[in-house]
Parts: structure tokens; C-alpha cells; sequence
């Protein structure tokens, strides 16, 4: 079996703040593969040790982002694919799906891809299902566990709204998967991260895997920023003095406003 | 031979972090440092997880064989996780210098492999109760035992105090007088007449067990004799000397980050008189800012003589004094700092920088106190001074008084090392160098001009030390304070060293008054550094 | 190029919940957003309802203002598969050519927004909060970057305009007078899907939240005295859906276990609601749940430092307040 993962560096958002004119501060972030790609890693690495299948990672961003490549190599990946050219910076969700199934053109065969549900980044959830549209392959999203794995089908868990459903998909196929809370991430030993510096990791442009330019960068995503300002700031509220009912209402009051209760 | 590169070191530090956020957090370091325990079995896990023991071992026995450059980040990052814990590793790495400097390669294949292959603890005993950085009063005798006219074995008698790992090592390098010398012997910790004494009650790095060693007629084989020579055993310790002290700066550095970030992380929530305290000028110019340009200037220093060190292997031990001298003195400091940062909160065990202030203090300790450092800083540099007939200083004046290190205090710093000549010439026709109170006063003087003089040099490189959270202008800023502060405190306490020992007052002026008039701007250099410290450091 | 002005109206994916096959509320919310733009825009809404069975819903939409439905009931369509969902839209979309598509941010919308987006080469914008028109354009305005930053996309040059909109938050509005909608039946056949659903379960809600999972985390500190409003306000949490959480003296008393203990050596929060009940303050505390999006807190001292991070403070004494919003909450059941 052949799996595919496509993984993201992220700036770590939960060490991301704001300037009070609504400008990000960078400064001291550190970029990290994107949690849920992490576990979607783990879970390769799982079929990998059920079916001896072959793991390839794939990346598309700067130079710097082999880091997360080799972070994968490091943890039992088998090769590593980094897509990096100025053409692609900007790309939205569409023309990076294009730019990764080009990529995977070129990679194939592959039975399986993985995506994590969402980068942290951008939270749009949409660059798995828009890889497996351009490559017409079946997909399941929002995946909390894969639970049977044969040669050409694979059973899932699927989250949907207030429960769950098992299903059953035929390979080729995409599955994007969701992080459970409890996930420990794993992370490599100093010798499995020395060794994965031999593993083979290439890099390739958009020349490389036969993209369209003008289907890439800013150029080739339909969508725009229009603009970026800060979201309204909480405010610190007035601290009143009611009698108990009166506060128990008010309470009530805002929590029907949060749609909390009806 | 492949070596580990940049993404690899990165890599590695962030599995360490993981590591430690997931086994070893504040509550559980926090409840060992109470119970003064943490097992052999937890050193020993993280060896197996990580093999952060094969960092030190040679490739072609199983192990990694870094760089002084890679092994200086892994002891400062494992400080910051606690310093009991990487003085445990630490002791490791130093256990097996020995083996390294002076086996013979059957020694290091036998060992290195047993040691990768086993996750062996190791212990380096060379400190006796009358022999700390004076070896030279080394008691343990170790007697030749003669077969067929053949050495076959050596008998060692004797103690050894304050070995780190000392009651939990699966092998110790002993340092004993053999009658050909000093020599360095390993010793598995299962020998007979080898005993451990019980685990000490420190004021801090409480996490690393530390005992006495006892030996009664220990019988071990010639072969574990390293290099199989007598006599060979200073020269083994004293050629790493360099080394093992750039990792202690190191360790300082770690721990001493550690706290002040706390610091700054609780200046960033807990607001006072309606703002938090990371926005006072007065509390961060004084409690904060000053300690964290020493780190930067320390990193930088660290980094240098790293980065010679693996080109030369041995040596640097004036530098590595300076490092170790600078980094703990300065950690030690901004640890007592951050106490007072957080208040009556930092007074408390609820934060980990009481914790820190107590287990940073050894890092003015082990491997030499500040005192040897200091005089060993005056040694080295003396002879220099002699050497180079007063150019040695000079030389790095005139380098950095040129127009690319204008902007990032170049010329204060000129002026400054000017100024140290001067004192190093006035103590040489006035022969003041017969006070110790002169020669350790020159030590701390030299100290800071050399950090200093690193700091801006890697200011003036275009690129920050790899892992520094900074950018290049930051670190400009800050090597621009710190060259003004130091040029300063050279002329100030310049003035007032000579003049306290000589009979009537010096005719040198130090360029005291040119120094002040560089000193123009540091306020608001510092309001720009405190800023970018909130900025970084928040949760 | 793609001529923009040939594309027209406001369309809706109605989406019925899987589970007890309603129609999802979210639906509604898009509808009234998609009157609004229509207005602005000078154009017609439409609903896509795609399932069996669906006319019951049609006076929903005809209340809440669709000009048009779009009706695709067939028994195979009863619960959804991407494939064939998205062959049905594919071909709406080239036959009627809608100016812009809003989707429920569901786990069904934001599967087939962006499965029919690629392959209609147009732009989506995810988990919109709002919606606005300018110069003839969509304005999908999103959190990004975790929430630190607002961003409005616009997609100028390709059409339909495609949105995954959050539920919740646009407000549902019922006209005055109900629209007529034009009823179109659109027919297809199911194609054999490469999906199989082998079970559908419903989720039981778990009865010990924990408090760094939940979006909602009622803490408790030593303000709360007896035990009897401490079994209020469990009772509470238990209505809302809410996680327990509390400072170190309350945990040290033994009243929850130490995993509920937030701040400085607990665990850090950031649930969309904090609610806590007789708590001062401290920086223990705070630093593990001052990131909350809205806090609402009752403790008996104006003066308590709780009061200088939350959005909504109430100065009065917990024993007494507890009770009545209980109260409260079950008058409103």
C-alpha cells in the first residue's frame, strides 16, 4: 500500500498575539507541522506497522519547511516531497490543491492520501476535499479514526453532527482526519532524527510537477484578501450590583444571546 | 563523516521539549525537589527515549558523535527544563571525556559500545574532600599489582566527594595517583570494596543525586587503566577543561533564561495601577532587560567558542572560563531578579523560579568556583598581555573602532578595551598584580570586555546565533547597550581598582569622560529591548 | 473569462441533520443572510433541498423569504453521500448558474463546498462569521490565524461566489409576509457511490466534561461555602453542557478532582464561555483561563481583580444567585 500525507509548517497560533493596531506579532512564534497533519502522520505510521505500507510525505512551501518533511522521515516516513517555488506563494485553498495533485501526479501510485482536517493557520478545511475534487477521487472528511484497513477498501469513523457514522470507502481515496484530545503527539529520538537526514527528501518546483503557472500564486486562486483588520476587541464590562434574581437573569439573558439556551 | 546538521539540531531540541512537557512537568520536578529524589530509572528512560547518551559516543560505536556546537544547545535546553536533571546528563558526558581524550581505541570500542548499547549511567570522580580544583592534593592512590613482572591489576584506596550521579552510576572514571602519576580508571559500580555514600541535601539542583565515593582495596584489571599510561591524568582533565565549562555557561544560560522568562511571562498578565507590569520602564530596566542582554552577549560568546572548539577539539580553557564565569554569574543574578519579578508569588514554590535561584547557583561551583575562574581568566590573559607587549587589547580596539561597528557600540567598547590596557599596563610597572584582590578583579574586568567584544562581532556578522528568538536589529540594540555598559564599568572600576592600591592616584584617565559621552541613548535602546522581551515571552 | 453577469441569485444548501433527519437550523440562518444580499444585489434567493421527503420543509423556507427551491427527493438520497450530493449540485450550478452558493460550516457543508469548488475552479471562503455585498461582490468575512485576526476575502473574477457560513451567529428573521416560491423538481439518478454507510450512531453527551475540552467551564472558587450550591451548580453545568472546573483551594478540599483544578498548576482553558462562581481572581487562577472568549463572573467583593478581565460581572453572593438561575433555566425547559 501507498500512502500519501500531505503536511503543513504552521506558525504555532496559540503563541500568536495581536499588536494593538491589529498587526500580527511574529516574533518568537515557532512553526510546527500542523497538529491534526501530525496525527494524520501517526496514523500512517500505525497502517505502516499493520501492512508494511510505503509512507511519502508532501509539503509545498518554503525551504524552511523541509523541517516538518524530515520531522515525518524522522518519525518512519519513507520519503519526503517538498514543493517550493515563488509561484506558489500566495496560493489559496484552490490553486494549492491544484499545486499538491500535481505534485501527486507525480508521485503516484498511491492508494491512500492523508490530510489533516485543517491547518491551525487558516482553519478552512478545504485543501483536502479540493485535492481529492482535482483528482477525482472518492473522500471521507472529518475522520476521528481509521479502524480497518484491507488492500482496497478502508472502514472509518466519521464525525458528523451529534454522533458519528462508520463507513466504508474504495481505494484510491482521500481521508482527512480530525485530532482526538487526548492524542499524545509522538515525537522521534535523537537517532531516528540523525538517521532520517539520509532518507530521501527532494524538492521540487512548479516546473518539476508540470503545473499550470497560471493556475498558482495569487494569480491562480479565485479568492482575495480584501482585507485584514483586528477582530473586535472584548471589551471589559461594567461590573453591576443586582439583587439575586435580577443577576440570575441577566445571566440567563446573556447566555440565550450566546445561544447557550433558548 | 556525515554530521548533524541544523534541522537535525532543531529537530532534537523540540523532542526534548516534547519529552518534557509530556514526562517530566512542573508539578511532578516541582514534588521531586521536595522528596530530593529522582530515580536512576527516570535518567535512564529518558536515555532510552531520546539517546540523548549517544550524543557524545563516536559513530562507529552506535552513537552520534555531535558537535561541541549541538552538545552546548542540548545542555541549555535541558536546564531549562531543570537543572538537576541535565547535571545528571551532564555528568554522563563528562564521565566518558576521559575515555574520549585519552583511551586507547580498543578502550573506546569496548566502552563507547557497551555504554550506547546499555544506556550506562556514568559518574566522573575526580573531586576529594582536600581536592577540588587543586587536584594536585589528590589522595586516592591507586598500587600497581605486578604478575610475571607484568602490571595485571591496581589496588585503589581512597574517597572521592560530591560525584554527580554518584549513587546511581552504572560506571564511574576515577582519577587516582598511580606511581607513575595521576591517571583516570574506570570502574564498573558493581566492584568489590567500591561503596556509594547517601544522596547529599543541596540547597538546589536537588533532581541530581550527588555522593561520596568509597574505595577499599578495589581491585580493578590494567586494562581499565585510560591509555593505558600512568601519569597522563591532568593533562586528560585540564585538555577539557575549555569544554566542560562552556557547557556549564550553558547550563547557566538555560536555567537563567528560564527564570527571567517566567518573569516577563507574569509581568505580561499581572496588571498593576491599570497596566501590566511588562509596560513599567522602571520594572523591566531593572529587573528584566540588563539580565537578558547579558544572556544574548553570553550566547553569543558560547556560540563563538563553540564553533572553535569543533574545528579544534582541545583547548580554550581562558575562554571557557570567561564563558562559564560570565553566563553563571550573570544567571545567578537574573534568577534573584526574577524572584523579586514575580513578588511574593516568586517566593513561593507555586512558581518555578524559587526553584531555579537555588539549583542556578551551582553553576558558579561545579567545574571551579567563580573565584578559580576568575583567576584563571587573569592567568590567561596576563600572559597575553606580557606575550603580545600590551597589544593583545589594543589589537581588538583598533579592530572594532571602524566604521561598521559604529552603530552597535563599537567605539564606547574601543574606548573600553583602551581603558583595560591601561589597567593592565598601570598593574604591571606598579607590580599590582601581587594583590589576589587585583588579579580577581581583572579576571571579572576581562571577562566582560570579552563577552562584550564577542557580542557586538556577532552583531556585526548579519546573522543572529542559530535558536536566538531575536531578530538581527534586536540584537544590534543589544550589543550596543551592553558594549556601552561594560566600556563603563571597565573605566569606573578601572579607576577605583588602581587607585585603591597605589599610593597616589593614577595619571591615566581611563577615557572615563569619552565613555559617559557614549553612553547617550541607552534609555530609549532599553525601552526598545523591554518591548520586544514582552512581546516574545507571553503565554 | 467567465461572464460574471450571467451568473444570478443567492442559493442555499439546506442541510437535514443526519441523525433525526430535521432540517438543520443553520439552513434558516442562511436564507435570511441570503434575502439580505439578494436585496443588495438585486436578485432572487433559491433553496437546494436534497433528501426525501422534503416538502415538509418548504414553509420553513417560504417564511424565512426563498423565491425559489430547488427539489431533489429521491429514497437514495436519504443520507449523504459526497458523490452524488455533488453530482446533483455540479449540475444545478451549470444549468441555473447561481451568483453565489452559501453552505452550512457543518461537517456535510464543509465536505461539499469544497469538493464542488474545485471542480468549478471557483473560490470558497470557510467558516464565515459574516456576509456583505460591494461593488456586485460577496464580502466573506472569516477569523483567521486561530481567531487573532478578521479577514474579508472577496472573489472578483470567478462565479459562484461560495461561502461555508458558521452556525449561530447570523440571525434568523422571519418576514412579515412569506414568500411563494417557484418549485422546481429536479431529477437524478444515484449513482453507485464509492462510499458505503455501514452505521449511523448517535453520540451521548459524556457525563464528566473535561474542562480544557468543553466550550463552556463553569469554575467554582472558595466563595462557593456549601455543598448544596456546589450540587446546584453541578446541576447547571449539566443543563448547559458545561465543563467544571475550579481554583486550587476548592480541589484541595476534595470537592473535584484534581484534573478540574485550573490555572497556574492546573490546566489552561479558552472555552467560548467562562462562567465562575466566587472566585477572586488570583494570578494563579487567571493565568489559566484569561484567554476565555466571553467571562461572566459572580463573586460577593466589588473590588475582587475577576472583575478587571470579564465582560460581564455580577457583585453578589453565590448561595443566593445559584439557586435562581437554576431557577431560571428550568422555567425556560
Amino acid at each position: 500500500m501507498n500512502i500519501i500525507i500531505c503536511l503543513k509548517q504552521v506558525p504555532d497560533t496559540a503563541k500568536v498575539k495581536m499588536n494593538p493596531d491589529g498587526t500580527l506579532i511574529r516574533t518568537g512564534v515557532p512553526s510546527i507541522l500542523n497538529p491534526y497533519d501530525h496525527f494524520a502522520l501517526a496514523t500512517a505510521l500505525e497502517i505502516k506497522k499493520q501492512t508494511g505500507a510505503k509512507i511519502k510525505v508532501l509539503s509545498m512551501g518554503p525551504s524552511q519547511a523541509s523541517k516538518v518533511l524530515r520531522l515525518a522521515l524522522a518519525l518512519g516516513a519513507d520519503e519526503g516531497y517538498l514543493l517550493s517555488d515563488k509561484a506558489f506563494a500566495g496560493s489559496d485553498t484552490w490553486a494549492t490543491a491544484y499545486a499538491l495533485s500535481c505534485a501527486i501526479k507525480k508521485i503516484s501510485p498511491f492508494d491512500l492520501i492523508l490530510c489533516g482536517q485543517m491547518a491551525i493557520d487558516g482553519d478552512t478545511a478545504q485543501t483536502g476535499p479540493e485535492i481529492a475534487g482535482q483528482l477525482n477521487i472518492p473522500q471521507i472528511t472529518f475522520c476521528s479514526n481509521i479502524e480497518e484497513v484491507s488492500p482496497k477498501t478502508l472502514t472509518v469513523k466519521k464525525l458528523i453532527d451529534g454522533g458519528h457514522q462508520i463507513l466504508e470507502i474504495t481505494l484510491p481515496a482521500l481521508i482527512t482526519l480530525t485530532t482526538p484530545h487526548n492524542f499524545v503527539f509522538p515525537y522521534p529520538s535523537f537517532t531516528d532524527i540523525f538517521k532520517a537526514q539520509e532518507k530521501p527528501l527532494f524538492t521540487w518546483t512548479a516546473q518539476d510537477v508540470n503545473a499550470d503557472i497560471n493556475k498558482l500564486g495569487l494569480k491562480g486562486s479565485p479568492t482575495r484578501v480584501a482585507k485584514i483588520y483586528p477582530p473586535v476587541q472584548k471589551q471589559k464590562g461594567a461590573v453591576k450590583t443586582l439583587s439575586a434574581d435580577d443577576t440570575a437573569l441577566e445571566i440567563i439573558k446573556i447566555l440565550q444571546a450566546q445561544k447557550v439556551i433558548k | 563523516m556525515q554530521k548533524i546538521d541544523t534541522v537535525s539540531r532543531q529537530l532534537m531540541l523540540e523532542s526534548l521539549k516534547h519529552y518534557a512537557e509530556q514526562k517530566l512537568p512542573f508539578d511532578f520536578l516541582r514534588k521531586s525537589d521536595a522528596e530530593n529524589y529522582f530515580s536512576a530509572e527516570k535518567v535512564k528512560e529518558i536515555y532510552k527515549t531520546l539517546g540523548i547518551n549517544l550524543l557524545l559516543i563516536p559513530r562507529e560505536y552506535g552513537g552520534l558523535a555531535s558537535s561541541t556546537s549541538d552538545i552546548y544547545r542540548i545542555c541549555q535546553a535541558l536546564a531549562r527544563i531543570d537543572l538537576g536533571i541535565a547535571t545528571a546528563i551532564f555528568a554522563t558526558f563528562l564521565g566518558s571525556d576521559p575515555i574520549n581524550v585519552g583511551g586507547t581505541e580498543e578502550q573506546k570500542k569496548y566502552w563507547f559500545s557497551k555504554m550506547a548499547r546499555e544506556n550506562l549511567l556514568v559518574a566522573y570522580g575526580a573531586t576529594e574532600a582536600d581536592a577540588g580544583s587543586d587536584l594536585i592534593a589528590l589522595k586516592t592512590r591507586a598500587e600497581q599489582i605486578i604478575k610475571d613482572g607484568k602490571i595485571t591489576h591496581y589496588k585503589i584506596n581512597g574517597s572521592k566527594m560530591w560525584i554527580s550521579n554518584g549513587g546511581i552510576a552504572d560506571l564511574y572514571t576515577v582519577l587516582a595517583l598511580a606511581p607513575g602519576g595521576p591517571c583516570w580508571f574506570l570502574i564498573p559500580r558493581d566492584t568489590k570494596g567500591f561503596t556509594q555514600l547517601k544522596h547529599e541535601d543541596k540547597h538546589g539542583i536537588r533532581l541530581a543525586n550527588t555522593a561520596g565515593l568509597c574505595f577499599e582495596n578495589v581491585i580493578v584489571p590494567a586494562e581499565n587503566l585510560i591509555g593505558l599510561k600512568e601519569g597522563q591524568g591532568f593533562l586528560q582533565a585540564q585538555a577539557v577543561f575549555g569544554y566542560t565549562r562552556l557547557m556549564v555557561a550553558a547550563l547557566a544560560l538555560g536555567a537563567g533564561q528560564e527564570a527571567v522568562e517566567n518573569a516577563i511571562i507574569y509581568a505580561n498578565n499581572r496588571v498593576q495601577a491599570g497596566s501590566p507590569l511588562s509596560h513599567k520602564q522602571g520594572y523591566m530596566h531593572k529587573l528584566i532587560t540588563p539580565h537578558y542582554i547579558k544572556f544574548e552577549a553570553a550566547r553569543s560568546f558560547i556560540d563563538q567558542i563553540a564553533k572553535i572548539l569543533d574545528t579544534n577539539n582541545y583547548g580554550q580553557a581562558t575562554e571557557g572560563a570567561i564563558a562559564k564565569y560570565y553566563a553563571s554569574r550573570a544567571a545567578n543574578a537574573a534568577a534573584d531578579d526574577a524572584i523579586e519579578a514575580l513578588g511574593g508569588f516568586g517566593y513561593t514554590k507555586d512558581f518555578p523560579v524559587e526553584k531555579i535561584k537555588r539549583d542556578v547557583k551551582i553553576t558558579c561551583i561545579y567545574e571551579g568556583t567563580s573565584e578559580i575562574m576568575e583567576m584563571t581568566i587573569y592567568r590567561g590573559r596576563w600572559q597575553e598581555h606580557l606575550k603580545t607587549r600590551g597589544n593583545f587589547y589594543l589589537d581588538k580596539a583598533k579592530e572594532i573602532s571602524t566604521d561598521i561597528y559604529k552603530d552597535i557600540g563599537g567605539k564606547a567598547l574601543s574606548l573600553g578595551l583602551n581603558a583595560l590596557n591601561d589597567i593592565l599596563e598601570e598593574c604591571r610597572l606598579n607590580r599590582l598584580t601581587r594583590h589576589q584582590h587585583i588579579t580577581l578583579e581583572l579576571g571579572r574586568l576581562i571577562a566582560s570586555a570579552e563577552v562584550a567584544f564577542a557580542f557586538i562581532k556577532q552583531a556585526q556578522s548579519g546573522s543572529v546565533v542559530e535558536g536566538c528568538p531575536f531578530n538581527l536589529e534586536t540584537i544590534k540594540t543589544m550589543a550596543r547597550i551592553n558594549a556601552k555598559n561594560v566600556a563603563l564599568e571597565i573605566a569606573s572600576s578601572g579607576a577605583k581598582l588602581l587607585n585603591s592600591a597605589l599610593e597616589k592616584p593614577t595619571e591615566k584617565d581611563l577615557y572615563i569622560s569619552e565613555i559617559a559621552k557614549e553612553c547617550c541613548g541607552i534609555i530609549k535602546d532599553m525601552d526598545s529591548i523591554s518591548s520586544v522581551l514582552k512581546d516574545t515571552f507571553r503565554k | 473569462m467567465t461572464d460574471l453577469k450571467s451568473y444570478k441569485n443567492i442559493w442555499v444548501f439546506a442541510e437535514i441533520d443526519q441523525i433525526n433527519k430535521t432540517l438543520k437550523s443553520v439552513s434558516l440562518e442562511l436564507l435570511s443572510a441570503a434575502k439580505k444580499l439578494a436585496g443588495e444585489l438585486n436578485c432572487k434567493t433559491a433553496v437546494v433541498i436534497i433528501g426525501q421527503e422534503n416538502k415538509k420543509f418548504f414553509d420553513e423556507f417560504s417564511k424565512y423569504g426563498a423565491d425559489i427551491i430547488y427539489n431533489i427527493e429521491d429514497v437514495s438520497f436519504t443520507h449523504y453521500d459526497t458523490q452524488n450530493y455533488f453530482q446533483i449540485l455540479f449540475a444545478l450550478t451549470k444549468k441555473y448558474k447561481p451568483e453565489a452558493i452559501l453552505f452550512p460550516s457543518t461537517y456535510i457543508g464543509r465536505d461539499l463546498a469544497p469538493r464542488l469548488a474545485s471542480r468549478l475552479s471557483c473560490g470558497l471562503t470557510a467558516d464565515c462569521t459574516a456576509l456583505s455585498s460591494k461593488d456586485a461582490n460577496l464580502v466573506q468575512s472569516r477569523p483567521a490565524f486561530g481567531g487573532n485576526i478578521m479577514a474579508d476575502i472577496i472573489c472578483p473574477n470567478t462565479r459562484p461566489q461560495m461561502a461555508t457560513v458558521r452556525a449561530n451567529i447570523l440571525p434568523k428573521i422571519i418576514l412579515d409576509i412569506p414568500t411563494k416560491p417557484q418549485i422546481i423538481e429536479e431529477h437524478f439518478k444515484a449513482i453507485p457511490s464509492k462510499v458505503r454507510l455501514i452505521k449511523t450512531k448517535e453520540d451521548k453527551r459524556s457525563e464528566i466534561l473535561k474542562p480544557e475540552e468543553a466550550d463552556i467551564v463553569i469554575s467554582i472558587g472558595r466563595g462557593v461555602k456549601n455543598k448544596e450550591t456546589f450540587s446546584l451548580i453541578k446541576e447547571i453545568a449539566g443543563k448547559l453542557g458545561a465543563a467544571l472546573g475550579a481554583t486550587r483551594p476548592v480541589i484541595e478540599e476534595g470537592l473535584l478532582p484534581k484534573n478540574h483544578q485550573i490555572g497556574q498548576s492546573g490546566v489552561t482553558v479558552k472555552p467560548k464561555i467562562y462562567i465562575s462562581f466566587g472566585i477572586s481572581g488570583a494570578l494563579q487562577h487567571t493565568v489559566g483561563m484569561n484567554n476565555s472568549d466571553l467571562i461572566i463572573s459572580v463573586n460577593k467583593d466589588d473590588k475582587a481583580p475577576i472583575f478587571n478581565l470579564c465582560q460581564y460581572g455580577f457583585v453578589g453572593d453565590v448561595e443566593q444567585i445559584v439557586p435562581k438561575i437554576l431557577q431560571a433555566i428550568n422555567k425556560l425547559k
